[in-house]
């Protein structure tokens, strides 16, 4: 039994200009997948990410911790004056805040980003078509029981109509 | 679509009496305070001598990255470099007012002092003005190439015009690269002659580039409202954002290992320059110099509802052009004046100048079309999504 419709462009214009059919015409898309972030996927299918969120949040966790850390540090625990620096040099303290931000910014943000999306080591994942994990532009349309077989006919013409190299019932 | 600018007079007269305005307080200036006159005229000057320069360096940037979104907009970079001949002239001026800024140019202080003697042959005042005058006219050529090249594309459609443009503009960056760098060694480090930055050349060159981003997105989106510019949409304000946040942080990151490495290091001919800025009254421009050229447009642009919004544009591209502006009299002032004193000297020199640069940036945007014609990403830009 298939369960999905995938168009398969070539063209990041001519998907786009797919995507916007389909929405007029009403249908869930499930998913679309391309070789690198087109903003435009984002408007069609009103997706919203609060990931950019969650990195600044990190990042200034990141940069607090560090900054209080570094003053327990060398003001609270060791007061040792080197360099004929003040214990509590803010330059030097922004330097290795700066780069901790950093630190925590990436590495939370793709922990949370792998959580999110419930990715895992191992985990086994149906791929449709190799061209996904290409350089393809695919639009993919979940299957469901109360689509009638004259709106998959639809489907695949307008696939087929707005430029894709191949049109896939899987 | 070849629609030019055109000036109402009402603006022209007002322009031009903004201009007068600055030339009387110039007159005025030198009869009472002719030191301070003469170090706000060097602000001014370097002000708008680092906007053109940032503002073709935006030009040949895209010109050689082939960038398409910005192709409707790259008369307004030309009309700056316009500007160009009228820098060249108001700063040969400055050869009435050495004395009164550079403390390297008074004679017989060189016998006193071995560190000038060591920098004599070449800090001296023919020398200084040799290379001013090399400096100007190799980017007035380079400037008026380009322009020339651009406006003869609107004739004839033929790629070639395309390819030549980016091959002037590799050679022009080469150029400012070196002359810039020379420049602000010349014009604002030796003001403070024992004091010497090595990342001091690509601070001010960068914070030139800053603020002239922020000039043209200005130019254009007040050309927008008066309804020229009629395909700008909400991309092309977010790649102009995108612009002028890089360039904050690129600024930020610039300004604060200069000021990291003299801390660090502690040697004491480097760091009585920050000693002196973050003292008395120059402490609040310390700070203030910051705030505005880094914190304020950094908050504001970062989250995504802001960043394509023309009001928030407007009121960051403001902040930016009075932060130069701070910048600058942080650079300047504490060397050459001594004092930190704002009066009417400061604002109607400034004024005036600026009165001046808007008369022939916008003058110039009337006589060449205001958007390319056979520019072969005109099509990309315009349908910018």
């Amino acid at each position: 039994m298939n369960t999905a419709i995938l168009g398969i462009y070539e063209d990041e214009d001519l998907m786009i200009s797919a995507l916007k059919r389909i929405r007029d015409e009403k249908m869930e898309i499930s998913e679309v997948f391309t070789p690198y972030p087109v903003h435009e996927v984002f408007k069609i299918l009103k997706r919203k990410t609060r990931l950019p969120l969650a990195t600044f949040l990190f990042s200034s966790l990141g940069a607090i911790l560090t900054y209080l850390f570094l003053y327990w540090a060398s003001v609270l625990s060791y007061p040792l004056i080197f360099g004929g620096k003040p214990l509590h040099s803010i330059p030097s303290f922004i330097l290795i805040s700066f780069v901790m931000m950093i630190f925590f910014g990436v590495f939370l943000s793709v922990i949370a980003f792998l959580v999110r999306s419930k990715l895992y080591p191992g985990k086994k994942v149906k791929i449709h078509d190799l061209r996904i994990t290409d350089n393809a532009f695919v639009i993919l349309i979940d299957k469901k029981p109360e689509m009638s077989s004259d709106d998959i006919k639809l489907l695949n013409s307008i696939l087929k109509e707005h430029g894709a190299i191949e049109v896939l019932e899987k | 679509m070849d629609e030019n600018y055109s000036v109402s007079p009402t603006f022209k007269f007002i322009i031009l009496g903004i201009v007068f305005v600055g030339i009387i307080t110039i007159g005025l200036g030198l009869y009472i305070n002719p030191e301070k006159t003469w170090a706000n005229f060097l602000l001014s000057n370097y002000y708008f001598i680092s906007i053109i320069v940032g503002a073709t360096f935006f030009l040949a940037i895209q010109y050689i990255t082939q960038s398409g979104w910005s192709a409707m907009f790259i008369r307004i970079p030309h009309a700056i470099g316009m500007y160009m001949p009228v820098a060249a002239i108001t700063i040969l001026f400055l050869i009435f007012g050495m004395h009164s800024i550079y403390h390297w140019s008074i004679p017989g202080v060189a016998e006193h002092s071995p560190e000038i003697e060591h920098k004599s042959p070449y800090l001296n005042i023919p020398f200084f003005f040799i290379r001013l005058v090399i400096i100007f006219a190799l980017w007035i050529l380079m400037t008026w190439l380009l322009r020339k090249t651009s406006l003869k594309e609107d004739h004839e459609s033929n790629l070639k015009y395309f390819y030549k443009s980016e091959y002037y503009s590799k050679i022009y960056i080469f150029i400012l690269a070196i002359t810039f760098s020379l420049l602000t060694f010349d014009l604002i480090m030796s003001i403070d002659v024992y004091w010497f930055s090595t990342v001091f050349a690509v601070k001010n060159f960068v914070s030139g580039f800053y603020h002239a981003v922020s000039v043209i997105t200005l130019i254009v989106i007040l050309l927008n409202r008066n309804g020229y510019f009629r395909d700008l949409n909400k991309t092309h304000l977010r790649y102009f954002s995108r612009y002028i946040f890089i360039l904050g942080i690129i600024w930020a990151y610039l300004w604060f290992i200069q000021y990291l490495l003299i801390w660090f290091a502690n040697i004491q001919e480097e760091t009585i320059y920050y000693v002196i800025r973050t003292e008395g009254k120059w402490k609040t421009f310390f700070f203030l110099n910051i705030i505005l050229n880094w914190a304020i447009p950094f908050s504001i642009l970062l989250p995504a509802r802001t960043n394509a919004n023309k009001l928030v544009l407007i009121f960051i591209s403001i902040i930016l052009i009075i932060g130069h502006w701070v910048d600058l009299y942080l650079q300047i002032m504490p060397g050459s004046v001594g004092e930190f004193n704002i009066g009417y000297i400061e604002i109607g020199v400034f004024a005036g100048f600026s009165g001046l640069f808007i008369f022939i940036v916008s003058r110039a945007l009337g006589r060449i079309p205001l958007i390319p014609k056979n520019h072969p990403y005109l099509g990309e830009s315009i349908n910018l999504h």
